[in-house]
Parts: C-alpha cells; sequence; structure tokens
C-alpha cells in the first residue's frame, strides 16, 4: 500500500502572479499600509498648507519681471512691461515658439506657468 | 474580538477609498466650486480622457505584467495626429491639405498595435518579464518621439495649429448640461468601455486572458493559444494607447515630446485602486472606471487647492504603492 | 467524539523512556477547514515513532505547527519538559529539532557540502570572517563516514539522483546534532537496498538517544522500523500504540475508520476494437524511450511504474505537452500529430495533469470559467459567448460529476481536492473526448471522493471512451483497469492483464531497467 503522500488539501496555498514570492505577514503590511497612509495624508497636509502655483516670467533679454504666486483660478496681475533696447514689448506667451498667446484678463491659473515675452523689432 | 478584526480589515481593505473621501470632503469644504457642475464635467472629461489607457494596462496587469511603455505610445501618436491634422505641417513640409481623419486614425491605430505586438512578442515568446521588456520599448518609442519631431522644419517643437475638423470631432459639444459643454471624447470612451466590457467578459479571448493570467501552465494544457493570447492582450492595449494618444492631440491641442509623459503611472494606479490585482487573473471593467474617477477626482481636487505639482508626483507614487499594498494584503496567505 | 476518550490511554511502554518532545492539545483551523483538532504527540528519547494517517488527514500541517511554518491556534509544545514555540524552522533547527522534507529543497546548483552548511558556514577562524572551504569539506566528510553515505562533498547536486540528494538531506539533518529528526515519506525515492541503509541510519540515530518521527505510507516499513505508532484521521487524533501490537489491517482500520471493503466499484465496462495505437514514441528532453501499444474503445488502460520512470512523460507526449523526438499517434487507424494540446484537443484527447495545483485548476477563478475554458467555442452566439450556455454546461458538469460546490460562482480553491478533481474532469469531458489521459486522477482527494472518481471512470468507459490512466497506487490499478502497462527507466517494461496479475509481478516489472 504504497501511497505517496501529497500536499494536504485543505491548506491555503500561495497564489501564482506577481505575489508569489512575497515574504511578508500581514500585521507587518498592515503596520506599512498605515505608516505609508500617514505619510500620504502628511504630503497632502503639506501640499494644501504651501499651497499655489508659480507665475514665472521670462523675458528673453529683456529687463527682468518677479514671479507671482496665485491660486487656481485666478488671473495673472499684470506685470509691468519689461523693455529690452531695440525692441518693442507686445504681449505675453505660453511657449517660447511665441505661439499661444496669455490673455491677461481672461486666462485663469490652473497650474504652476511660465511666461515668455513676445518682442518686435523696433 | 472577532467583530474588532473584521473592522480593522474593512479599515485597512478601504484605505485608499476612506483617504480620498476624507480628501474630498475636505476639498468641498475649502473650496465649495469643486463640487460646482463646471467641476464636475472637468473632472468627468478628464476621466474619459485617461479611460482608454487604463483599459489597455487593465488586461496587461490581468496577465500578471504591466506595461510602462503606455505614456510614450500615447505621446508618439498624439505627435502623429498633430503633425498631420494640422494646418502648419512643419514635419512634413512638402504636404498641403490634411489627410482624411479616419486615415490618420487608422495609422495611428497600427502604430500601437505594432509596438504592442512588440511587447507581447517578447512576453509570450521570450518569457521576459513585462517590465523590461515595456522598460525597452519606452526607451525605443521616446526616441522614435524625438526624432519624429526634429523631421522637417519642425526642429523638435510643440506641434499645433490643428485642424478645425480633428479638434471638433474630439473636443466639440456632445450636448450642455447646464452652461457646461460635455465634450465628444466622453462619448467615444463610454463607448470603448462597452467594447472592452464585451471583449473581457464576452468573447473567448476575454476568458482566456484570465486564464492565463490565474494560471498560464494550466491554461496551455487545456488547450488554450498562450503565447497568441499574450499578443493579442498586448495589442489590444497598444491600440488603447493609440486611441488616448488620438484623442489627447486634440484635447490639449497640442503634442510635444512631453505628451503622455508618466500616463501609464496613473494608469496602473486606477487598475490596482479598481481591484485589478498584480495576483493575476483578476478585475473588472467598472473597477478600472472607478479607479480611475477617484484618481482624477483627487488629483483635480488637490489641483483646485493650487497644491504644488511636485508634490503631487510624490503623493501619486504613494498611492501606488498603498494600492499595491492593499491589494497584496487580500490575496495574501495568512499564517 | 471516542477520540477523545481514548486520548488518555498512554502507550504501554511509555516511562521507561524520557519523553523528549511533545505536543499536547494542537489545534489549527484555516477558513472553513479544522486541519487539526486537539491533537497530541509524546516522542520519547531513543525510539522511533511513526506518525501515519490519509492524505489530509493533518500529519502534514501538525509537522509545520512544529516548526512554525503555520501558527498554531492553540496548544502547547513541550521539548525536554521546557515549552517552546519555534517562529520559524532555523529557529527549530537550532534547539535540535530537524526535519527532512519530502519534496527536497535543495540548491541544486551547489554543491553538496554548500548545502550541507548553508546559513551556518564555518568561518576561516573568529578573526577572518571568510568562509572556508576547507573546514566545510572536512566536516562534511565526517558526517558522511559516520553515517557511511559515500558520496564526494564537492559534488554538485543537480547531478546526482534524488535519492542521493535524500542522503545528503539527511545527513543535513544530523549534523545540526538534532534531538528530534522528523522525516516525511523518506522512502518514496529510495530503492530497496537505500531503504535499508536509511533503516540502519535510523537505527544508529535511535540508539544515540534521537527521537524520531517517522512519517509514511508504507505499513511494512513501519511496522518494522517503528517503536510507536500515532493514527491521525481527519485532523483528529485516534490512537497511539506500540508497533508491536498492531497489525497492517488494524492500521488500516484505524487511519480510515471503517472497514476496507468495496473500495472499488464494480467493473462492468467492455472493451471493444482498437481506438488508439501508439508506436515508438520517445521524449527529447526526458527519460521516455520507444514506447508502443495499443489501447481499445471502452478500456480503462493503466499505467504502472516507479516515479520517474517515464508515465507522466508518456501522457504529456501524447498529449504534446513535452517535446517528442519520435514516435507517431493513430486514432481510429488516422495518424494524428497532436503537436500541441490544441491540437490534441482538435483530436479529441484530454490530458488530467499530475500536478492540479500547478497545471490543472486557475485556483482564484470561479467554477464556470474552470469548467468552460476548454470548450469555449461551444458557447458561442454569433461573435459572443453566452453566459446561458455557459451556465448551462456548468450544470451538467456539476450535476454530472457530483461537485459539491455552493455555486458556480464559488472559487475553486476553496473547494476541496476531490471536487476541484472533478471540476476538471468535467472540463475535459465538455470538450467530448474519445481519448481520457488521466495523470494520477485520485492523488491528494479522501477515500469517499476516490470511489466516485472510480466510478465516473467506469462510467466513461462504459460509454465507449478510451482512458489511460497512470497511478501510483497499484490496488488503484489492480482495481479499476482492464490491462495494465508497466513503465520502468522510460521504457515499457511489460503488459499485464488486471484481472490475474499481482502486485508482486508488476513490482517486479517496474524494476526491470531501474
Amino acid at each position: 500500500m504504497a501511497q505517496p503522500e501529497q500536499k494536504e488539501e485543505q491548506q491555503p496555498k500561495p497564489l501564482r502572479g506577481l505575489y508569489d514570492r512575497v515574504n511578508i505577514s500581514v500585521k507587518t503590511l498592515n503596520i506599512i499600509i498605515v505608516v505609508l497612509c500617514a505619510i500620504l495624508i502628511a504630503c497632502m497636509a503639506f501640499g494644501i498648507s504651501n499651497r499655489g502655483y508659480d507665475v514665472t516670467f521670462d523675458t528673453l533679454g529683456g529687463t527682468s519681471v518677479e514671479s507671482q504666486i496665485r491660486m487656481y483660478g485666478e488671473l495673472v496681475e499684470a506685470p509691468a512691461a519689461p523693455s529690452r533696447e531695440g525692441y518693442e514689448f507686445e504681449g505675453w506667451y505660453l511657449d517660447e515658439g511665441l505661439t499661444r498667446p496669455w490673455n491677461l484678463g481672461q486666462d485663469t491659473i490652473t497650474g504652476s506657468i511660465t511666461l515668455y515675452a513676445g518682442w518686435k523689432e523696433k | 474580538m472577532a467583530d474588532k478584526k473584521k473592522i480593522s480589515d474593512l479599515l485597512l481593505n478601504n484605505a485608499m477609498f476612506i483617504i480620498i473621501a476624507l480628501a474630498v470632503i475636505y476639498i468641498s469644504v475649502k473650496v465649495p466650486a469643486f463640487l460646482g457642475l463646471p467641476s464636475i464635467v472637468n473632472v468627468l472629461s478628464l476621466t474619459a480622457a485617461k479611460l482608454p489607457i487604463a483599459l489597455g494596462i487593465g488586461g496587461c496587469i490581468v496577465l500578471t505584467g504591466t506595461d510602462i511603455s503606455a505614456g510614450r505610445v500615447v505621446g508618439l501618436t498624439a505627435c502623429i495626429s498633430a503633425s498631420l491634422l494640422t494646418t502648419a505641417f512643419k514635419v512634413f513640409p512638402e504636404m498641403t491639405s490634411a489627410p482624411p481623419i479616419l486615415v490618420v486614425f487608422l495609422m495611428v491605430l497600427v502604430v500601437g498595435a505594432v509596438v504592442g505586438f512588440v511587447n507581447g512578442f517578447s512576453v509570450a515568446k521570450f518569457k521576459l518579464h513585462p517590465f523590461i521588456v515595456t522598460l525597452s520599448t519606452q526607451l525605443i518609442v521616446y526616441g522614435i518621439i524625438l526624432m519624429y519631431l526634429k523631421n522637417g522644419t519642425n526642429n523638435g517643437q510643440t506641434l499645433s495649429g490643428l485642424t478645425e475638423g480633428y479638434r471638433s470631432l474630439i473636443t466639440g459639444t456632445l450636448f450642455k448640461i447646464g452652461n457646461v459643454a460635455v465634450p465628444m471624447y466622453v462619448l467615444y470612451s463610454a463607448i470603448l468601455t462597452v467594447i472592452m466590457w464585451v471583449v473581457w467578459n464576452k468573447t473567448t479571448f476575454g476568458k482566456n486572458m484570465f486564464a492565463v493570467g490565474s494560471n498560464e501552465e494550466a491554461a496551455n494544457v487545456s488547450g488554450v493559444n498562450v503565447s497568441r493570447t499574450i499578443i493579442m492582450v498586448f495589442m489590444l492595449a497598444g491600440i488603447m494607447y493609440a486611441i488616448t494618444g488620438f484623442l489627447d492631440g486634440a484635447r490639449i491641442a497640442s503634442a510635444n515630446a512631453n505628451t503622455g509623459l508618466n500616463y501609464e503611472c496613473d494608469a496602473i494606479a486606477a487598475c490596482v485602486i479598481g481591484g485589478v490585482s498584480f495576483v493575476g487573473g483578476i478585475g473588472r471593467i467598472s473597477g478600472i472606471v472607478i479607479g480611475v474617477l477617484l484618481l482624477q477626482i483627487i488629483f483635480a481636487g488637490l489641483n483646485f487647492l493650487s497644491v504644488d505639482a511636485n508634490m503631487l508626483y510624490i503623493i501619486k507614487g504613494l498611492i501606488i504603492l498603498i494600492a499595491c499594498a492593499i491589494d497584496m494584503r487580500k490575496y495574501l496567505v495568512r499564517k | 467524539m471516542g477520540a477523545n476518550l481514548e486520548k488518555q490511554e498512554t502507550p504501554a511502554s511509555a516511562g521507561d523512556k524520557s519523553v523528549l518532545l511533545r505536543m499536547e492539545g494542537i489545534c489549527k483551523s484555516f477558513p472553513g477547514v479544522k486541519a487539526l483538532d486537539n491533537v497530541s504527540l509524546t516522542v520519547r528519547a531513543g525510539t522511533v515513532h511513526a506518525l501515519m494517517g490519509e492524505n489530509g488527514a493533518g500529519k502534514s500541517t501538525l509537522m509545520k505547527c512544529l516548526f512554525g511554518v503555520y501558527n498554531k491556534d492553540s496548544g502547547h509544545i513541550y521539548l525536554e519538559g521546557q515549552e517552546v514555540n519555534f517562529k520559524t524552522s532555523k529557529e527549530a533547527l537550532e534547539n535540535g529539532v530537524a526535519m527532512v522534507h519530502q519534496e527536497l529543497n535543495q540548491a541544486l546548483k551547489r554543491n553538496v557540502m554548500d548545502n550541507m552548511w548553508l546559513g551556518r558556514f564555518p568561518k576561516i577562524s573568529k578573526w577572518c570572517p571568510l568562509t572556508s572551504e576547507s573546514k566545510m569539506y572536512e566536516a562534511t566528510k565526517k558526517v558522511f563516514e559516520e553515517l557511511e553515505v559515500n558520496v564526494d562533498p564537492k559534488t554538485v547536486m543537480s547531478r546526482m539522483p534524488v535519492s542521493q540528494r535524500q542522503m545528503v538531506e539527511i545527513a543535513k539533518a544530523v549534523s545540526f546534532n538534532s534531538k528530534v529528526i522528523v522525516f516525511d515519506e523518506p522512502t518514496s525515492s529510495l530503492t530497496e537496498e537505500e531503504v535499508e541503509h536509511l533503516f540502519r541510519i535510523i537505527n544508529m540515530l535511535r540508539s544515540r538517544g534521537c527521537g524520531i518521527i517517522y512519517i509514511s505510507h508504507k505499513m511494512e516499513e513501519i511496522l518494522r522500523i517503528s517503536d510507536d505508532v500515532t493514527i491521525m484521521r481527519d485532523g483528529q487524533w485516534v490512537a497511539t500504540r506500540p508497533a508491536k501490537e498492531l497489525s497492517m489491517n488494524e492500521i488500516i482500520k484505524l487511519m480510515v475508520g471503517r472497514e476496507l471493503t468495496n473500495r472499488y466499484p464494480e467493473k462492468d465496462n467492455v472493451p471493444g476494437e482498437t481506438l488508439l495505437e501508439v508506436k515508438g514514441m520517445s521524449a527529447a528532453y526526458s527519460v521516455l524511450d520507444d514506447v508502443s501499444f495499443v489501447a481499445k474503445k471502452g478500456e480503462v488502460l493503466g499505467i504502472a511504474g516507479l516515479d520517474g520512470s517515464g508515465r507522466t512523460e508518456l501522457l504529456e507526449n501524447i498529449f504534446g505537452v513535452a517535446t517528442r523526438k519520435s514516435g507517431e499517434i493513430y486514432l481510429h487507424g488516422k495518424k494524428v500529430a497532436n503537436r500541441n494540446p490544441r491540437e490534441s484537443l482538435a483530436n479529441k484527447f484530454a490530458l488530467l495533469t499530475e500536478e492540479r495545483r500547478a497545471t490543472g485548476i486557475f485556483g482564484i477563478r470561479d467554477i464556470q470559467a474552470n469548467t468552460t475554458i476548454s470548450s469555449l467555442k461551444r458557447y458561442m452566439n454569433g461573435p459572443l459567448l453566452s453566459d446561458a450556455k455557459m451556465s448551462k454546461a456548468t450544470e451538467w458538469g456539476i450535476n454530472a460529476m457530483r461537485t459539491k460546490t455552493p455555486s458556480q460562482r464559488t472559487q475553486i480553491r476553496s473547494l476541496s481536492g476531490g471536487n476541484q478533481q472533478k471540476v476538471i474532469l468535467a472540463r475535459w469531458l465538455l470538450t467530448e473526448p474519445e481519448v481520457l489521459l488521466l495523470d494520477e486522477p485520485t492523488r491528494g482527494i479522501d477515500v469517499g471522493a476516490k470511489y466516485e472518481i472510480y466510478q465516473l471512470i467506469l462510467d466513461l468507459a462504459k460509454q465507449g471512451k478510451t482512458v489511460i490512466m497512470v497511478s501510483s497506487e497499484m490496488p488503484e490499478l489492480l482495481g479499476v483497469c482492464d490491462r495494465i502497462l508497466v513503465m520502468s527507466g522510460g521504457k515499457l517494461a511489460g503488459e499485464v492483464d488486471a484481472k490475474t496479475t499481482t502486485q508482486e509481478e508488476i513490482m517486479t516489472l517496474a524494476a526491470k531497467y531501474v
């Protein structure tokens, strides 16, 4: 009566997949989850307490313009127009290629941005 | 005692949802406009925009894999769409008029499917871990995007000036709620979701995918063509990324080398939150939709609070980690 | 339970030797199952204590509780009078409790001594933290000499036969100076001569005053080597008796809890004309060598042989899971290729694999998904699958197999082994096969469910299907099959008629090419 002993059946066996070799107890994992949640909440709190988006101005060779901190949905406060020798200032753009103009009176902030000065030769 | 354990189990397994709920409550108290109609429609449209890529990656995760090339494929397809359906033709200076939208759409699908095929083939035949395979295709695709954008007179710049037809097809008004327009791509996303639901639940391919994900060996013995299933899952995923890219080009109204950057992180996080487990063979379309929606809610909310984008990266990373830990907890062997 | 009353008895010979290990009132539950219910075990120094029970009786679980692989729910473990509670098997080893596992967990690409001293490599000196190869070599040599094992400590593990690797494992346990050594099915891969050797080692350990727990199914061995026998059934302690007072029949009675009559259903299938013919089957990467045979319609053909004799390989080659070197398969006289499982499936073959968990079930999928996966094409409604058709087919599978499950939507991993096996059997029957290849169909299944599986096999044969069945349990082959092919060393050693043959004849054939 030779019966090869098999792995006993009722016991839950590790599943396959990416957790195949996970070697951690549920207790430790619980602690990790709680700690990570705490860190997440702390990060959110930190982010909220330091809220505000940076609006920086790149004058591309003109006089410098001070950067601003604005909230979501606010307008950018119109800065004093920069000047550059031999050029005339013609407005702010979203990209260096000066293809997407920024309308100071209408466009609202949804994130940190850099505005580029557009110049026209005099 | 047992009750206490049950409650703590419940709390831990749903920690992610609890945190998101608390955050949403906090945000809506602080900024009541968050619960306003424009904001809700905004979240809805963002969800629709990010949904196709998550539906694609979901299949890869069901196979216990992942796909980190997704974001770059979105970028490539967005660039291709934006370079062809434009009025400026910087990439192809000799062109004078935009080709039909449908042609471009199909082209983009083929590009996505090809990348998916390379991923799937390497995973299925070389038995490489999807992470390594898609890491390499991610780099290759990024290189292709950069070279593509150098083409013609464009010199690596952002592509814009899209044709009216392309833009209105995707961002045109589907219908209006009050004063707020719901864009067309919400409809497209909804259609894709239905299609994917059918594919996952009602086709032999879907059943085979789950079988391969839960036990590859058994699937082979049961007569499932394992390699073909894996390749098809990755190709389908590639097609979903291509659709995301096609929508994104018009949605953002421009495309550059950074379009689609880190989209795969959002998508993977959404899938894991939505219960598509790394354990393999588990997942639902409804879960993915909920996962994407929750993530967009929390990010839109933090955006409303003007939380710095740099901090958002850290928060995203933490959310993925927590989601994985919770997922692991559910399927861990209890000793 | 009667078991609880009996427990007060102590073995007649207890007391004359000191108690080394005492496990008292061990309980362990898994979700939905009480795996151990108030089990006690006492091992005295200088004795061999056999632990017996059917599969799933809780022997392994009990040992896993001892070694800290599982946390016991309640109960106490005393080692030499002191309560211990090992958290890991390493801790157990350091306290003199070692185990020789049935499944060898060894670093096969490393050599013998690396495996022996893994985790405790000797240092060159106190001041030099480098490992000392020479010390390791000498120490290994010394243990081997003591145990009369004739193996060079520098041999790479993968080059040695399983039996020698087993000896290394035993030597490793001895090298820890263990007081209690657990042998889990140590002889399942050993030849007779090696078994004698093992028994000499065990006797030596016994005379040194070690306590030995010996888990085995082989009654002759147990009656020969052990002093005491503890029998478990369904997670409960049944009896502990001196081996001298027990006979084989008594042990079986205690293990099964009833007399073993009617273990096999009545055979009423009638073999018809030849259905399947296999010619010159050889495997490319495994032991199978030039096997030819025929199988008839409505016949149950058994395949016997030792582990590693090529039984499983034969089935895998017929089904196209493994790579074939040569060989032809004829079904109804027509040649079929069966290059891969899909082709075999289309040619109406079915294979029930040996490793149910590894290659059979989709653990986290539900019964329906597990039942329908091989025959999905039949449930199409146009391009889509029909839920109604699938649940109808699953319902048929559950009823026909008499599977016990709460619903079709239950995850298969929550079912017992026997019910899982029935689900897989249903999966294959839904493909309407003509040839069913069953590899150890009753492995890891309790006695009652085995009977049902036998009945199903015979019913299938009666329906005119050809069943080819590999089994390690000879009585099972004798009870269910019409003819039995005996494999040995990858070759076909002979063919016997199940009605007239004896276990001895089969064993002789099985050893022909070893």
